[in-house]
């Protein structure tokens, strides 16, 4: 279905070496660099990457995706069984799944975690707008009955984003006290801004035969693995390079030479990792005003952004559609007022829809040093139209919380990697913050989740991003591979937008 | 023993007058506190709710009750990041802060005492000169600047030390020491300068005693006239220097900690302001101001116990 | 410091000439550093804020004096633009500082019964680390440049508050003052007159001190991110941002360090010296 993401670089093709060459042995200890502390753990509530990778290890949700990015079952015995008029999905569950605290897993604790999820997760109230009704049929099997087909619902359940996880019923609150998982590891110890130590979880089930991407088998080769917050990226290229990471996330470009040829650690490229993406207020302040919203459209220079925030030319590629080559769902749609960098038009269009001098409030985090350098480059491009700019620098746990407060801000920065299916795409629906309502938008989106037959999904698809350039919702600024480091010895590890250990082992 | 209990009086009232100064900056601060504290999601009500267990409907005089009430309970709030009482917050974070601080006194006294010494001997003698350069220049250098330095040479390249972090869970005492070695070095040579010049100047003036005077003219050895009589009298105020040094080294540490990634105070006071978390702010400098008025007694009394004459 | 002594005192006189020679050497360098600042638009050779991606963390060379920094701006023209910015900071603060601490000496020192209040003020806010209040202060205001001056503003006043205090003690007592005031001459009066004028010695040598840990504290507070906002170029600000490539570009860092700490070392052997020529004790002995 999608083609699968390229692993570029020495690192990949070592690293398939190594596979082959190295027995896996069961032991060891990995420490995960991460780019910061996280708020909390709960997956539904919030969302963000390093949420999801790091969550993914003590929670699961019922489905997933294999490596074609094709969804694959988890706690689920297999794929839903769908009714010919595509709205009662019947799904089987595994037996024999125990909870971190030692209960089993039944429809009960399913059904309950699903209830939460409608509620309380961005994604999950998309679904819950179409729900008729979500029930247990047995112990090991849950029915949920929609009022209209909607093509995304396993996608849905699948992604790690705003994840649908398996809670034990029990343990389900308005906010999370304890997190138990079904997952192969377990959390040990939480020592905020040190580190979060996860051990192996020894009553795990994995699912028979081999891993396949997220789904298929799991396997449990390491002890522990440790995720240590290090916000400053330099410090993460340093501690790989000195050997005191065997994993570090998310690096600045400008490393990738200084990482090339070292003992203790190696680059890693993940191509076409994702986009990253200005998100202007739709909801309140003065980019409500769709001329204030063009003119910033006009003023950005994609290239320049990409470039200050990606360095080397082939760690980025300037491309305005938002699915890149490879994809199903590429389309070149009403693209054309992707990068301009024109002061002059955009001083033109402010000038038309009233601008008033008032500074233009771009919340960024220097967590991801390339957002705040997009943000940099942009405040020159925005200055240069004769918009005012004000960066407001937060770390990135509070720009989560302070993006969902309409008041405070007029732009903010995030990227996303591609994902598997266009309604995954978290500013598309007006519940996510940047509030983007708009009736030709809800008629676009509500045939985009309601067609079953693939091609005509693409063709929608092909008109929500022609939309998205004419009403300017958000920016997106282009494509970038992802630079991280690992460990020669970190073997069995496949590169991903959220990357998992396990599977991964140490060799000696 | 009445001016042991003037000086705690004194104590007491500038303790009672950092926490009234505290009370003021938060208070200063714009924004709801209740609304700060629940976070965007919150309700109207929620916000209204904790307003009023906050007591912040009060008017502020009752607030500033309510403040030392719940100081004198031990009670340093919330944090709204970390979900955990402040204190347990700070205390989790002491170690390495503390260690840090310990180590960087003690490099810099190793340096600072003998350079002082010899300078003060040597008066005005190109070492003397010299000394007086570079203390100024240690002095002029920013921490933090040191410490990015540091790092490239003894971290990164010669691999001497680690990068950054205090070790893992099960990482033993030594090892955590370890990930002190570069900081501490970084806080110490900078904080040298204050204490070479103070030696200096203390020893400069017992030098000119009469008693090392009349020391010498009785034929004393100069290594011991320099020493036992004069480097003695001199230690008071050299102490007293050593003392608040250490205090001031909480401002370095502030900034150090955060170029090495070390999870203390200062770290964590530098991440609560990126995270907003108000009450972590407040407790740390609630701490920190009181932990320096304590140092500030206990000089205090070591002058008494060192020097009897010490007394108004 | 006591009445002379053989050996140890021969090479006083020398030493005053040299703390002098030190006072000229301090004056120098801060002027030429000053006035490089000031004329940065006609110096510069590109504009601070220009970009020029193509051309990011270039070495040191004939194009680009200290080399280009993430961005492709020239590291050279934004040590000079920064320096406005860095010295302003340190100036205003020194100023504030001195209104506020000037202020709260005198009235601490001339006038008993404020003078509890006052010295118990100044006790606490000293018992606060320096950059710890700064941050504080900054996040109760809310970060901006002014914030910043306010911020080290009030943190260095009670430094001055304290000496002023001390030296007016003495000075009410002088027997001159005591007989203005006798006759009756207004306080405020006696204030201007006689106290301020013999203040202003200490005030400047201490002052030249606090300017010098301003410019220190607000690198410090910038390279933490919690001060003048990134996209303002400070010394502290450039190091904050150059930290990223210490490995690679360490141009970028050494070079606002360097002018950090030239600037910091000269405003010291300036204080040093003044201190030097404008303390009684020594001028008696000459």
């Amino acid at each position: 279905m999608l083609r699968k993401l390229i692993i570029a670089g020495l690192a990949g093709a070592s690293m398939l070496a190594t596979t082959q060459a190295f027995a896996q042995e069961r032991g060891g200890v990995v420490n995960v660099a991460t780019i910061g502390e996280l708020t909390t753990l709960d997956p539904m509530t919030a969302t963000g990457d390093l949420l999801g990778m790091v969550t993914q290890h003590f929670f699961e949700t019922l489905y997933t995706f294999d490596k074609n990015w094709n969804v694959a079952p988890l706690l689920a015995e297999g794929l839903p069984e769908v009714s010919a008029d595509g709205k009662v999905h019947t799904i089987k569950l595994r037996q024999g799944i125990v909870f971190h605290d030692g209960t089993a897993m039944t429809s009960e604790d399913v059904v309950a975690s699903l209830k939460r999820w409608l509620e309380v997760a961005s994604r999950g109230k998309l679904v819950a707008a179409n729900l008729d009704k979500l029930e247990a049929v047995d112990d090991y099997t849950v029915r949920i009955t929609l009022k209209q087909p909607f093509a995304p619902l396993t996608a849905l359940l699948a992604f790690n984003n705003s994840a649908a996880v398996v809670l034990p019923s029990e343990k389900i609150g308005e906010t999370l006290s304890e997190y138990v998982g079904t997952g192969p590891y377990m959390i040990k110890e939480r020592k905020p801004d040190q580190y979060l130590q996860l051990v192996r979880f020894d009553g795990y089930k994995s699912r028979e035969g081999e891993p396949d991407g997220f789904g298929g088998a799991r396997k449990q080769y390491l002890d522990e693995i440790r995720f240590v917050p290090v916000p400053d990226a330099n410090t993460r290229v340093e501690g790989a390079i000195a050997g005191q990471y065997d994993y570090a996330d998310l690096l600045p470009v400008e490393a990738f030479d200084r990482l090339n040829g070292q003992a203790k650690t190696e680059p890693l490229v993940l191509k076409s990792f994702g986009w990253p993406m200005f998100i202007m207020n739709n909801k309140e302040g003065m980019m409500t005003k769709p001329g204030l919203r063009k003119a910033v459209q006009a003023a950005l220079n994609s290239e320049d952004m990409l470039a200050a925030a990606f360095g080397k030319p082939d760690f980025f590629a300037v491309d305005g559609a938002l699915y890149p080559e490879g994809y199903q769902w590429r389309s070149d749609a009403g693209i054309e007022p992707y990068n301009q960098g024109n002061p002059d038009k955009a001083k033109e269009l402010a000038a038309e829809a009233g601008y008033d001098g008032k500074p233009i409030r771009i919340l960024t985090s220097r967590q991801y040093e390339f957002h705040y350098k997009m943000a940099q480059v942009a405040a020159e491009y925005l200055k240069a139209a004769g918009l005012a700019v004000q960066l407001d620098v937060v770390d990135w746990a509070t720009l989560v919380q302070r993006r969902a407060e309409p008041a405070l801000w007029d732009i903010f920065i995030t990227h996303s990697p591609f994902l598997p299916d266009p309604a995954l795409i978290a500013p598309l629906p007006s519940s996510y913050p940047g509030w983007w309502a708009s009736e030709a938008k809800d008629k676009l989106v509500v045939a985009l989740n309601t067609e079953m037959d693939p091609e005509k999904r693409v063709a929608i698809w092909s008109d929500i991003q022609k939309l998205i350039y004419d009403e300017a919702p958000f920016y997106k600024v282009g494509n970038f591979n992802a630079l991280s480091a690992k460990s020669p010895k970190l073997g069995g590890f496949t590169p991903s937008a959220w990357p998992y250990f396990w599977n991964a082992y140490l060799t000696k | 023993m009445r001016y042991v209990l003037q000086r705690l009086l004194g104590m007491l009232t500038v303790m009672f007058t950092v926490v009234t100064i505290v009370f003021i900056i938060v208070r200063v601060a714009p924004g709801d506190p209740a609304a700060v504290m629940l976070g965007p999601d919150a309700t109207p009500a929620d916000v209204e709710a904790l307003r009023v267990r906050l007591g912040l409907d009060q008017p502020l005089p009752i607030q500033y009750v309510y403040f030392l009430a719940q100081l004198a309970r031990g009670d340093l709030g919330h944090s709204i990041f970390l979900d955990m009482p402040v204190a347990s917050a700070l205390l989790d974070r002491a170690e390495p802060t503390f260690f840090l601080t310990l180590f960087a006194i003690l490099i810099a006294s190793a340096i600072a005492l003998p350079v002082g010494i010899m300078s003060a001997y040597r008066r005005g003698g190109l070492f003397d000169q010299s000394v007086t350069t570079l203390t100024m220049l240690a002095a002029s250098i920013p921490s933090f600047w040191l410490g990015l330095i540091l790092i490239q040479v003894f971290a990164v390249r010669l691999g001497w030390f680690p990068v950054a972090g205090y070790g893992g869970p099960d990482a033993s005492f030594l090892a955590r020491m370890g990930h002190l070695v570069l900081p501490a070095t970084a806080l110490g040579v900078v904080s040298s300068a204050l204490i070479t010049r103070f030696t200096r100047a203390s020893m400069l003036d017992v030098l000119n005693d009469d008693y090392v005077r009349t020391a010498r003219s009785k034929g004393m050895g100069e290594f011991r006239v320099v020493m036992k009589h004069a480097f003695k009298n001199a230690l008071i105020p050299v102490l007293t220097v050593v003392g608040l040094t250490a205090a001031l080294l909480v401002s370095g540490a502030v900034v150090t900690e955060t170029v090495f990634s070390l999870p203390g105070v200062g770290n964590l006071v530098v991440s609560a302001v990126l995270r907003r978390d108000y009450p972590v702010i407040q407790g740390a400098l609630l701490v920190i101001a009181a932990i320096y008025v304590l140092i500030n007694f206990g000089i205090d009394m070591l002058y008494l116990m060192i020097d009897p004459r010490v007394r108004y | 410091m006591a009445a002379s002594s053989a050996g140890v005192d021969t090479p006083r006189i020398s030493t005053l000439i040299l703390q002098r020679r030190t006072l000229a050497i301090g004056l120098a360098v801060i002027a030429t550093i000053t006035l490089l600042a000031m004329l940065a638009p006609l110096i510069a050779p590109y504009a601070p804020n220009k970009l020029s991606i193509v051309n990011r963390l270039k070495p040191p060379s004939a194009t680009w004096f200290f080399g280009t920094d993430e961005f492709g701006r020239d590291v050279f023209s934004r040590t000079i633009y920064a320096g406005q910015l860095s010295l302003m900071v340190g100036a205003a603060a020194t100023a504030l500082a001195g209104v506020v601490g000037i202020t709260l000496g005198i009235v601490a020192g001339f006038f008993r019964k404020a003078d509890g209040v006052v010295s118990r003020i100044i006790d606490a806010m000293m018992a606060f680390p320096d950059i710890l209040l700064a941050i504080a202060l900054v996040a109760a205001l809310g970060p901006s440049l002014a914030t910043v001056i306010i911020a080290l503003g009030i943190v260095y006043a009670p430094r001055l508050a304290r000496i002023v205090r001390a030296s007016t003690l003495v000075i009410r007592e002088l027997p001159y003052v005591e007989a203005a005031r006798a006759l009756g001459v207004p306080t405020w009066r006696i204030m201007t007159r006689h106290v301020l004028r013999n203040l202003v010695s200490p005030i400047l040598v201490q002052a030249t001190f606090i300017f010098a840990y301003a410019m220190l504290a607000e690198a410090g507070l910038s390279f933490l991110g919690v001060g003048v906002s990134p996209e303002i170029p400070t010394w502290g600000t450039m190091i904050a941002s150059g930290r990223q490539y210490v490995g690679q570009a360490d141009w970028v860092t050494i070079f606002p360090g360097l002018a950090i700490i030239l600037t910091v070392l000269s405003l010291q052997l300036v204080g040093d010296g003044l201190r030097d020529l404008l303390d009684p004790r020594l001028r008696k002995d000459l």
